[in-house]
């Protein structure tokens, strides 16, 4: 079809309205990374510049040898991967529960679930449990189980639940499969692109947490990464002590350099594992926004 | 299945011992929701006692509506009412006329790869912990000379003491927040304008319409409804869920209090600074109260417009 002159305009209008707004969205990255690789000096002389005169990679040396930060990355992937491994079965088995429609229960279960989303004691009664009731405090656990069950996600399992066709699991029930085998021959097999979208979100929660550590952990050997890094930002001091006295380096500690290093090694694998998982997201978000 | 009575406690417990998996299958979930939902519920009691730690919830003395009294005529009361209610606002309003204005732009855009690529970008802060962008805006606006204050030099004007000023960070923090949300949002909306008929476009291009027309005339009116129950949903959750954000980024900066401590950020601080745990429970509990008052409202006006989209 022909294009009217406005129509163009407005096309190019579209085209720069998202350019800018892409720009906006990734420039602080961009000059994080940058940040990271850029000798301290030039960091506070210049601030921050796209193209770095003096190239380093002093950040990254000294953080190897940061135990702190080894001791971070092992804290954080031990509560993503039980945390999220343990979440997605929780939420599956009870998502599938409270989908059945032979769950004479279901209705009282469903309110049970749904009831949190609307009220909550507040943190200070959440406080007191985990740590005066549970003595959960200080242990890997305070990390783990308060995320385990997040309502919003056993929805987005129970509303695809409901999608499945009933004759799937009565044919396999005539066949003489008992309900645990229905479960996890049938059901599980055909769910994985929802258990796929479920399980990144738990992984990224668990990944990105940083509350539950600021609560209940005092032992800087359980501060996962995050953690560590919200020290930093309090303290600039705390960038230089990551790294022990015995490696210094250089003159200059690099402690801008240390801090835009840690920020990237935390980020890191989302950046990395994200264009092959984005799809799952976004689809998990969109039948997500459908049905809240 | 013949159709037999479907009622009665007999009936129900003679399915579940049918189907132990069934419901097994449900005990750690609901356990879960137990002790780290119900129970906090329980802990509300807390609000209306004098808490001491060796005699527990049960054991401390009551001390009536004093810990409330506290706090509603204290002047912090209205700051953090103000900040948590102003903020909100801010955010709602700039996030989803950002997202609108970019759903709407996506949807005139032909060229596929830049379609994907500029997606996935404008995507990505929204998986970023709120820690990871608090030392974002740490590196651009903290220290002796914040960075941001080079390019503002270079511009001619002024350097700013970003560190200082509050009166600037309700708009620094909308700026953030729309950085962080308004991509994500904006693939809800495009999700929302996929699903307009292609009928409606191809009527109104016959009647030689343009493509600035088409947006004002078909898209945006046939986006409103989502528009609105998004709005409302997060309406609904005005009086929490800024905690994260807030602390992470102001941290301990009281300078910057009066105009960025909201509901949440007070509650923690009086926990851990001030241990004064009857006032932090009876703030918490103040505002779950008006957090579910907002969201019944909130629902029922959704339902008014599309029963589909009521959370209840």
């Amino acid at each position: 079809m022909k294009q009217t002159l406005s129509d163009r305009l407005f096309s190019i209008f579209a085209y720069v309205v998202l350019i800018l707004f892409t720009l906006f969205c990734i420039l602080p990255f961009l000059l994080m990374v940058i940040g990271s690789f850029t000798e301290e000096s030039e960091l506070i002389v210049n601030g921050y510049t796209l193209f770095p005169k003096a190239f380093s990679i002093a950040a990254y040396k000294a953080l190897l040898h940061s135990d702190a930060l080894y001791n971070g990355y092992g804290i954080t992937l031990i509560i993503t991967v039980v945390g999220t491994v343990a979440a997605l079965c929780i939420s599956a088995m009870l998502a599938y529960s409270l989908a059945n429609k032979r769950n004479v229960l279901q209705t009282p279960f469903l309110l049970f679930c749904y009831l949190p989303m609307l009220f909550s004691g507040g943190i200070i009664p959440f406080y007191i449990v985990v740590s005066q009731w549970l003595h959960l405090q200080n242990t890997i656990w305070a990390l783990i189980l308060p995320l385990l069950c997040q309502p919003f996600l056993v929805f987005l399992l129970v509303s695809f639940f409901r999608t499945v066709p009933e004759e799937l699991e009565e044919a396999a029930r005539i066949d003489g499969a008992n309900e645990m085998r229905v479960f996890f021959q049938i059901i599980l097999p055909i769910s994985k692109p929802i258990l796929a979208s479920v399980g990144l979100f738990y992984a990224l929660n668990y990944w990105n947490d940083w509350y539950m550590g600021l609560m209940f952990i005092d032992n800087e050997k359980l501060f996962p990464l995050q953690l560590i890094l919200r020290r930093m930002v309090s303290n600039m001091e705390a960038a230089k002590n990551l790294i022990p006295a015995s490696a210094a380096i250089s003159t200059v500690a690099p402690t801008y350099g240390v801090r835009m290093a840690t920020t990237v090694l935390t980020i890191g694998p989302i950046i990395l594992l994200y264009p092959m998982l984005q799809k799952y997201f976004v689809k998990g978000l969109t039948v997500g926004a459908v049905k809240g | 299945m013949p159709n037999v009575r479907k009622r009665g406690a007999g009936y129900k417990l003679q399915q579940i011992a049918r189907n132990p998996f069934l419901y097994g299958m449900a005990v750690p979930g609901l356990l879960f929701f137990l002790i780290f939902s119900y129970f906090p519920i329980y802990g509300i009691l807390i609000a209306f006692k004098n808490y001491d730690f060796s005699k527990g919830i049960t054991g401390s003395d009551w001390v009536g509506f004093r810990n409330f009294n506290y706090f509603f005529t204290s002047d912090d009361f209205w700051t953090i009412l103000r900040n948590t209610l102003l903020l909100n606002v801010l955010f709602i309003v700039f996030t989803t006329l950002a997202a609108v204005l970019i759903a709407l732009m996506f949807n005139e855009i032909r060229n596929k790869y830049f379609k994907r690529i500029s997606q996935s970008l404008i995507f990505l802060p929204y998986f970023m912990s709120w820690i990871v962008i608090g030392m974002l805006v740490q590196s651009f606006l903290g220290g002796e000379s914040p960075p941001v204050n080079a390019w503002i030099q270079h511009l001619g004007f002024a350097p700013v003491n970003w560190m200082f000023e509050s009166a600037l960070w309700p708009w620094i923090l909308t700026i953030i927040r729309v950085w962080q949300g308004a991509g994500y949002l904006s693939i809800i909306f495009l999700a929302a304008i996929t699903g307009i008929s292609e009928d409606l476009y191809e009527a109104a291009r016959i009647d030689g319409a343009s493509k600035l027309q088409i947006m004002l005339r078909i898209t945006l009116p046939l986006l409103v409804p989502t528009i609105s129950i998004m709005t409302l949903l997060s309406v609904g959750r005005i009086f929490n869920g800024d905690f994260a954000m807030i602390y992470a980024i102001i941290g301990d900066n009281s300078l910057l209090y009066p105009a960025t401590d909201v509901i949440d950020t007070f509650v923690f601080r009086s926990m851990r600074q001030l241990h004064d745990f009857g006032m932090s429970s009876a703030v918490g509990l103040f505002q779950s109260v008006m957090g579910l008052i907002f969201v019944i409202i909130a629902n029922a006006v959704t339902r008014k417009m599309s029963k589909e989209s009521a959370l209840f």
